[in-house]
């Protein structure tokens, strides 16, 4: 069961109602919660650390901070916006992390212009198309792109193919401005479609 | 115009449903008028698709049930910790309350601490309408004075000490007090109404203190 279908069969409790309980203490309410939203929570981290344990930890942690600060919560959005920044930040604060303890592949910089414009080779490491099409999984391919993308780029390119956030919510969550968050979507595709091409060229 | 790998935010609002209605045509006019860009625009709504078909928003969580499950342990590991912390942080405030009593200045400072909120509390009593004896001074060194207050009798008594006999010629005064007669011999004082009954006799007793015998 998806977890919107969840948040909104009758049958089952609300999400402001189950909210209510968990911030009386009702740990089974919380865990209800837990239920309905760790897979879109656990799919968000995913995309952005490209790493299961990683994101299964993330995810982990994003839903303990929420529980730790339910007693702040008001109510004044709906829970899995809130839900959501927490783990957002969360993963963001870990990519931060990572970035600072000196990942060259977590360098925005280096990376911006990596993919040269117009290039059309496959970047060094990159499944060559044969090897890509026995594994016949574009998605998988995919996957294997995103993941080479710099945090900042994933991370845009997330909150917008994925999540399907504004410019400027984006904007708000990567603390940046609308111009930042253009460029980096901006490149990001182009880097998606260089790293790709071979998958469009030659279709699973 | 710019070539399709140049950044173009306008491309890239197109392409988000970021522009309003007047933009997007004028966009789209540019567009059929540049193929070179439309192409690049073509290419960047398949990835746009091809993103959105594989990167699915919601996807199963290995051990699903262990996931709960972990969650529930460590909120209840957590609020242990809680519960420690705040078990400590009232041990340490008993702890400092200890090494306060220990040091040697606190009954000092403990008895000044008393005389200041006596002396505010008195204050406030005095505002609130009730009158009390805050000290006593006898010009006599030699006279004692010192202060009983009773809230329940709402009386004050002053008792003074070390005061001599009253003088047999000194003429008291009182409410239907017609005379007084004192005893020199009996160290007494009779007083007297206007129809010649005893009201009173004051005398003193072996130490001295004053004593009524009627």
């Amino acid at each position: 069961m998806s977890a919107a279908a969840a948040a909104t069969d009758p049958a089952e409790p609300l999400d402001v109602d189950l909210v209510k309980r968990s911030q009386a203490g009702d740990t089974r309410a919380f865990d209800v919660l837990v239920t309905r939203y760790r897979g879109r929570i656990y799919a968000m981290t995913y995309h952005l650390i490209q790493n299961e344990t990683e994101a299964w930890d993330l995810a982990q942690e994003a839903f303990i901070k929420a529980w730790r600060a339910l007693p702040n919560f008001k109510l004044d959005a709906a829970f899995y916006t809130w839900l959501y920044r927490i783990a957002h930040n969360v993963t963001y604060d870990w990519l931060r992390k990572k970035k600072i303890e000196g990942d060259g592949e977590f360098d925005d910089e280096r990376t911006e212009h990596r993919a040269a414009p117009g290039s059309r080779t496959a970047p060094q490491g990159f499944d060559a198309p044969d090897r890509a099409m026995k594994r016949g999984e574009l998605g998988q391919r995919i996957q294997d792109a995103i993941a080479r993308l710099s945090p900042d780029h994933r991370q845009a390119i997330v909150l917008r193919e994925i999540e399907g956030h504004s410019y400027e919510e984006i904007a708000q969550m990567m603390q940046c401005s609308l111009g930042t968050v253009m460029s980096r979507l901006f490149y990001a595709r182009k880097k998606l479609q260089d790293m790709l091409q071979d998958t469009y060229e030659n279709p699973v | 115009m710019k070539t399709p790998f140049e950044e173009n935010h306008d491309l890239i609002r197109w392409l988000d449903g970021e522009m309003s209605p007047a933009e997007c045509a004028a966009f789209e006019a540019t567009l059929q008028n540049d193929p070179q860009l439309a192409a690049e625009a073509a290419e960047m709504q398949k990835l746009s698709l091809s993103l959105k078909e594989h990167l699915p928003a919601e996807l199963p969580v290995p051990h699903a049930d262990f996931f709960n499950s972990q969650i529930q342990v460590r909120i209840a590991q957590l609020e242990l910790d809680d519960a420690r912390a705040a078990s400590q942080r009232s041990e340490s405030a008993i702890s400092r309350l200890m090494q306060w009593l220990r040091t040697p200045w606190f009954f000092g400072a403990a008895a000044t601490a008393l005389l200041v909120a006596g002396f505010a509390w008195l204050q406030i009593g005095a505002a609130s309408g009730t009158t009390a004896i805050l000290s006593s001074y006898t010009p006599n060194p030699t006279v004692h004075a010192e202060t009983f207050h009773s809230s329940e009798a709402q009386a004050t008594v002053l008792m003074l000490e070390g005061l001599e006999p009253i003088p047999s010629n000194q003429p008291i005064t009182g409410f239907n007090v017609h005379r007084a007669e004192p005893d020199a011999e009996m160290a007494s004082t009779t007083l007297f109404d206007a129809s010649g009954s005893v009201l009173l006799v004051m005398a003193k007793d072996a130490r001295g203190q004053p004593q009524i015998l009627k």
